[in-house]
């Protein structure tokens, strides 16, 4: 039986092509939602990442970056500096809202940053310079490439005008792309040229980073401090947690399209067959072997399109952000993983407008001449 | 004494209920031995193929007992009924009704995975009735590759693959020519002779009349005795084949005319060329 069901689709390879690819499209959508939202949400933590901290400090009662502001005096940065188990500290003023460039407003994560602390600036430079001086701005190369600005152009922080002296690279975010200034720049905008937002602390080597944020937190009044790992986990929390409901939609839609596809490939497969499923009732056949027989042909045409799905997101999905640069895909193996978990309710729930054919099928039809 | 393997007790079947109510069969008692090869006979729309659907525990009876080697089918539930039919009854079709995708030989073991040896333990026995129905080198074909003769001697296999003691044929040779028609009629009497087979056989084709071992006359759904003289022979166009108009299902008219054929192959032949055979008779 198992065989009937299936030899059918094995000789029909164009309609089974069609019908995995219609699939195999629901779920490479489904996995191109999931993938773009990963993209963003990880490109949103990418600074923190960047940095390479062992323990963020901040204004106390504040554990984002994202959404978040924070003012530290600048002391503070000196007074942790001192303590025995730190190596180093580097320190970046921040602020979050729009940047006007080529004329339109782009949301951004301005990152005011020194010459004391080089390594706070872009970590990747197509052209320019890395580190903006007063009256400067480091932009990244996408949002230059999509508005047209190049070096020398200008663009406008709240009410100042800023010169692009470099593009950097790896910077960009549809939700929130990373712009460098002076700190002096900021701190004029923020009316705080003698604070920081946030400090990056690097320990000694041998030092709990654990233990470290405690005595910080011990030791610094009015701050919070947070480890690396914890600080870029809470961002990336948020982030997510902003998108979760709007992916968790579009998953289901996708699953629901894919399901419907599969059930209608199920269905005019059953359907075409009704006078051999007549003959296979007639000859002995249950109504229970034929549906299971139905199943088989979803789960084959599902499991097909998943195969498709993941050739497609593989090759189409890392090529895309090459052309479209805005883009910032994140292709991971537990996308598939969880589509891989919908297959046998999709395959059943779509085999289920079969059973119903399956069930109505009257042997007696094998008499029809 | 030979056993009766399949007995029908007064059985009845109405369709619809009320002003609306249609009599399909009426009373029909009936046995048949294994080795009988019987034919039921009459005139179109005259309960033949439901019969034979109620006898093939296909359709219930509306009243009435149906016995197939000694269970009687009433009280037997529908997927033990899928069960009996598998291993008793081998259905031959008219329309050959062999599954498209699958080649002769897997059509022919279609059904032996719901008998007793499975379909593994099969093979031998799908080579000994290839060998016997001469279809060794067809074995591999697709039914789109047979001719008519061939699909049929293909579901013949079919039906025997699972050793039945019943066949039940509806109009076995209505969509062969008078040749293949013979062939296949040979076929089953064979089945009915050599295997012990009791066969059933719902016909129009008055050929078969000589090699059937009892003819039952089935007329406004209840058998009946069947006289000599009812018999209207006419010649069918086409092959030139003695037809009984009285019984024949496929005709047609042409300028006014009645024209009664011995199969639909014929029926095809003469409505692609009907003036040829016309002016030709």
């Amino acid at each position: 039986m198992l065989y009937w069901s299936l030899k059918p689709l094995f000789t029909e390879p164009m309609r089974l092509m069609v019908s995995a690819l219609a699939v195999a499209v629901s779920f490479s959508l489904v996995i191109f939602f999931s993938a773009a939202f990963e993209g963003e949400s990880e490109q949103m933590v990418v600074y923190l990442e960047k940095m390479d901290a062992d323990v963020w400090v901040m204004q106390k009662g504040v554990s984002n970056m994202h959404m978040a502001s924070s003012m530290v005096w600048d002391w503070k940065a000196d007074k942790i500096a001192q303590m025995p188990e730190v190596r180093e500290v580097a320190a970046i003023l921040y602020f979050n809202g729009a940047v006007k460039i080529g004329g339109k407003d782009w949301f951004s994560y301005v990152i005011g940053v020194t010459p004391d602390y080089s390594h706070t600036g872009p970590w990747a430079m197509v052209q320019g310079k890395a580190m903006p001086g007063p009256g400067e701005v480091v932009i990244p190369e996408v949002t230059a490439k999509l508005t047209g600005v190049q070096i020398g152009d200008e663009i406008t922080l709240v009410d100042q005008s800023l010169k692009v002296v470099g593009l950097s690279k790896g910077t960009f975010s549809m939700a929130s792309s990373i712009v460098f200034v002076s700190r002096e720049d900021l701190g004029d905008l923020l009316t705080g040229r003698d604070q920081y937002s946030y400090i990056m602390v690097y320990a000694k080597p041998g030092i709990d980073a654990q233990a470290l944020t405690a005595r910080i937190k011990d030791e610094v009044d009015k701050v919070n401090a947070l480890t690396s790992d914890a600080f870029i986990d809470s961002d990336r929390q948020l982030a997510l947690q902003m998108g979760a409901e709007i992916i968790r939609m579009m998953t289901l839609l996708g699953t629901l399209l894919a399901t419907l596809i599969v059930a209608f490939t199920a269905y005019s497969l059953i359907a075409r067959k009704k006078q051999e499923l007549a003959i296979a009732k007639a000859v002995g056949f249950s109504n229970s072997q034929i549906y299971l027989a139905a199943l088989c042909q979803s789960l084959v045409i599902t499991v097909l399109g998943l195969l498709f799905a993941v050739l497609i997101s593989f090759t189409l999905l890392a090529w895309l952000p090459t052309i479209v640069p805005q883009i910032n895909l994140a292709v991971r193996l537990h996308q598939f993983t969880s589509l891989a978990v919908a297959i046998l309710p999709v395959a059943i729930l779509a085999s289920l407008c079969a059973a119903r054919t399956v069930a109505r099928v009257d042997p007696m039809t094998a008499f029809h001449r | 004494m030979t056993k009766t393997i399949l007995q029908a007790n007064n059985i009845s079947k109405y369709f619809g209920s009320g002003v609306s109510e249609v009599r399909a069969v009426n009373g029909v008692n009936l046995k048949i031995k294994r080795g009988e090869l019987v034919l039921i006979m009459g005139p179109s729309g005259s309960g033949k193929t439901t019969l034979l659907s109620m006898l093939g525990a296909l359709l219930s009876p509306t009243s009435g007992e149906i016995i197939i080697d000694g269970t009687d089918i009433s009280s037997v539930k529908e997927a033990a009924l899928a069960a009996l039919r598998a291993q008793k009854i081998g259905f031959v079709f008219q329309a050959f009704n062999l599954l498209e995708a699958l080649t002769a030989e897997e059509n022919i073991l279609f059904p032996a995975q719901l008998g007793t040896e499975g379909t593994q333990g099969a093979k031998k026995r799908l080579d000994e009735l290839l060998t016997r129905l001469g279809l060794t080198a067809r074995r591999k074909a697709l039914p789109n590759t047979l001719s008519g003769g061939e699909k049929q001697r293909v579901a013949i296999a079919r039906a025997l693959i699972n050793r039945p003691p019943i066949i039940l044929a509806d109009e076995p040779t209505g969509n062969l020519d008078s040749h293949k028609g013979q062939e296949v009629m040979m076929i089953l009497h064979d089945i009915a002779r050599d295997d012990g087979c009791a066969v059933l056989m719902v016909t129009h084709d008055p050929r078969v009349e000589e090699i059937a071992d009892r003819i039952l006359w089935l007329e406004d759904g209840a058998l009946r005795d069947r006289k000599s003289e009812q018999h209207s022979w006419v010649i069918d166009p086409v092959c030139g084949m003695r037809v009984d108009e009285w019984t024949a299902s496929v005709m047609t008219e042409y300028n006014d005319k009645k024209f009664v054929f011995c199969s639909s192959r014929c029926l095809s032949r003469f409505e692609a060329r009907p003036e040829y055979y016309v002016n030709n008779r």
